[in-house]
């Protein structure tokens, strides 16, 4: 990337990030939420890619960190009796259940990552079925019949508009963090592994400990999101955050948006809520029947997503043209 | 002259099959070895077992002197070996220089900066016209050289090339064997697996031969291709002999 690209691609960002810091003021509580669940939604998917899209270890049980998120800082606070309307009580709670998402990651992810391919696929949604189930059934967790959060949010201040700049710091947070590995040996040694492990193990890549950084960071990011997303419902049974719909959403906005890239992710989420959410709100009826069609067809036509396709063909193409 | 590379009574066992009986071997610092033998003789098995992909049944394997044991993979190329595989495995979706960076990075050996080095090891390998293009669109001989750039990238003191120049066309194996020199030329031990008789003949020191996981014998090229169990095992009958 030249000179002038990169600050008219930072110009931008930084218009985005301006637009993003006022709009809450401006537009109505239904597009607030909107937006905010675009946050959440891009940065799970971010987190997702951390691991899936870097390294290649496609997971399709990442909702298992999201729900262990949720319910962790539920039983946290909980146990804490936290007083309603101070985001502080959220602190506590929040890092408590960090922790619990990261050393379950870690305690899984030896045995875990010694699978490839399709077979780790499985064996994450397998996790997260059992997940779900402890959760639901263990009747100390409080799954099955619903747990209650106190409100952190301050008397005054609009729920959705509260939890708009949370997530937003969130999606923040990990872009940068996205952007960090990207750029540091770590990625190179993830793009090694996705790439081909055995090559990346010959070459002197620590491949088992860069796979399990990759698996737990992603895996705690995740975590972080569905706990803050547990407060943001205030009550919460075990099909309010363990949905497979979720840990699907993370791979289907990747793929559409672009695997492996630092923006895809991000990209991916924008266009597939607008489509679903602004596009189609008023289509309830039909609405499912046609995000569907459309994921098949971006698939078929853009394998590698929106910024692989741009990168991949025409990008090359138009370059070589201007040399 | 230092050993670089010693083994003593190396052995593999697969479930009942001897793939490697007490081979003995001894590497100096510098040299150009050859490591020869027919198919299924055990020469990539040989060097799974020096990278660690395998572990051995028997035997020791020791390097600059220290044995490397149970050893993981990876830490063996950071103390300084390398290996450019027989079937070349690019990481495909990465350009040419991202590909030898990743071996720059890792290998922690060289100095300077990971994309001096990698720059540095893409001239070596005469890569420099296709650095930005991806691995996936590169032609059989650039995917060799590409292999030995990034084995070299990691500063090896030690390469294992298996048959760079398979499938090469007779000028691509002349730009190989010199990219093979001029890698020695820098200070690196090589031990090269390789079918080609002109390449090994032209390019070794000395050359050890393996059958069936055994040593049958080594030595320099002259004393190789005229000893008796080589002709038999490998070379076959020169032809006046079949006709006499």
């Amino acid at each position: 990337m030249t000179a002038t690209p990169r600050k008219l691609f930072l110009a931008f960002i930084v218009v985005l990030l301006a637009i993003g810091a006022v709009l809450p003021g401006y537009v109505s509580p239904y597009h607030t939420r909107v937006v905010m669940g675009f946050f959440m939604f891009a940065g799970l998917a971010s987190a997702w890619n951390i691991l899936g899209g870097f390294s290649g270890y496609w997971s399709f049980g990442h909702a298992a960190f999201f729900g262990m998120g949720a319910f962790g800082a539920a039983k946290i606070s909980t146990a804490l009796g936290a007083a309603a309307g101070s985001p502080a009580a959220m602190i506590l709670p929040v890092a408590g259940a960090t922790l619990i998402v990261a050393v379950f990651a870690a305690l899984i992810a030896y045995p875990i990552l010694r699978l490839r391919g399709i077979f780790f696929a499985i064996a994450m949604l397998g996790v997260s079925q059992v997940v779900t189930e402890l959760v639901n059934n263990v009747s100390w967790i409080g799954g099955g019949v619903g747990v209650f959060m106190p409100s952190p949010v301050p008397a005054g201040t609009r729920p959705e508009v509260f939890y708009y700049y949370i997530f937003g710091a969130l999606l923040l947070l990990i872009i940068l963090v996205t952007y960090a590995i990207r750029r540091s040996k770590i990625g190179y040694g993830l793009l090694a592994i996705r790439e081909d492990e055995d090559t990346a193990k010959m070459l002197g890549v620590p491949t088992e400990h860069y796979k399990i950084a990759s698996f737990v960071l992603s895996g705690v990011l995740v975590g972080i999101l569905g706990a803050v997303y547990g407060y943001s419902l205030g009550y919460m049974s075990t099909g309010s955050v363990l949905r497979l719909d979720i840990g699907l959403n993370m791979i289907v906005f990747c793929i559409i948006g672009g695997i492996g890239t630092i923006w895809g992710p991000v990209l991916g989420t924008a266009i597939m809520l607008f489509i679903t959410q602004v596009l189609l709100s008023g289509f309830l009826d039909i609405h499912l029947m046609i995000t569907g069609g459309i994921v098949v067809l971006m698939i078929l036509l853009m394998p590698s997503g929106v910024l692989g396709f741009f990168n991949a063909k025409r990008w090359i193409r138009f370059r070589e043209r201007a040399r | 002259m230092s050993v670089v590379l010693q083994g003593t009574g190396v052995t593999k066992i697969f479930g009942g099959l001897t793939a490697m009986a007490e081979v003995d071997f001894t590497l100096e610092e510098g040299g150009i070895y050859g490591l020869i033998g027919p198919n299924g003789a055990g020469k990539s098995t040989l060097f799974n077992l020096i990278t660690g992909y395998y572990p051995l049944t028997s035997g020791d394997i020791a390097f600059g002197g220290r044995s490397l044991g149970t050893m993981a993979t990876y830490r063996r190329n950071q103390i300084g070996i390398a290996r450019a595989f027989q079937i070349s495995k690019p990481f495909p979706a990465l350009t040419v220089l991202e590909n030898v960076t990743v071996g720059a990075m890792f290998g922690g050996h060289g100095r300077g900066s990971a994309s001096d080095i990698a720059r540095h090891a893409i001239r070596t390998a005469g890569l420099e016209d296709v650095a930005h293009r991806h691995a996936q669109e590169l032609t059989v001989g650039t995917l060799r050289k590409l292999e030995i750039a990034r084995a070299i990238a990691t500063g090896p003191k030690l390469l294992l090339a298996d048959e760079p120049c398979a499938g090469l066309n007779p000028s691509e194996t002349v730009e190989m064997v010199a990219c093979l020199r001029s890698v020695r030329e820098q200070g690196t031990t090589i031990w090269l697996v390789e079918h080609d008789m002109r390449a090994v003949t032209q390019v070794c020191e000395r050359i050890f031969v393996i059958d069936a996981g055994r040593k049958v014998a080594e030595g320099t090229p002259d004393e190789v291709v005229n000893d008796p169990h080589v002709i038999s095992a490998y070379l076959g009958e020169p032809a006046e002999s079949i006709l006499a």
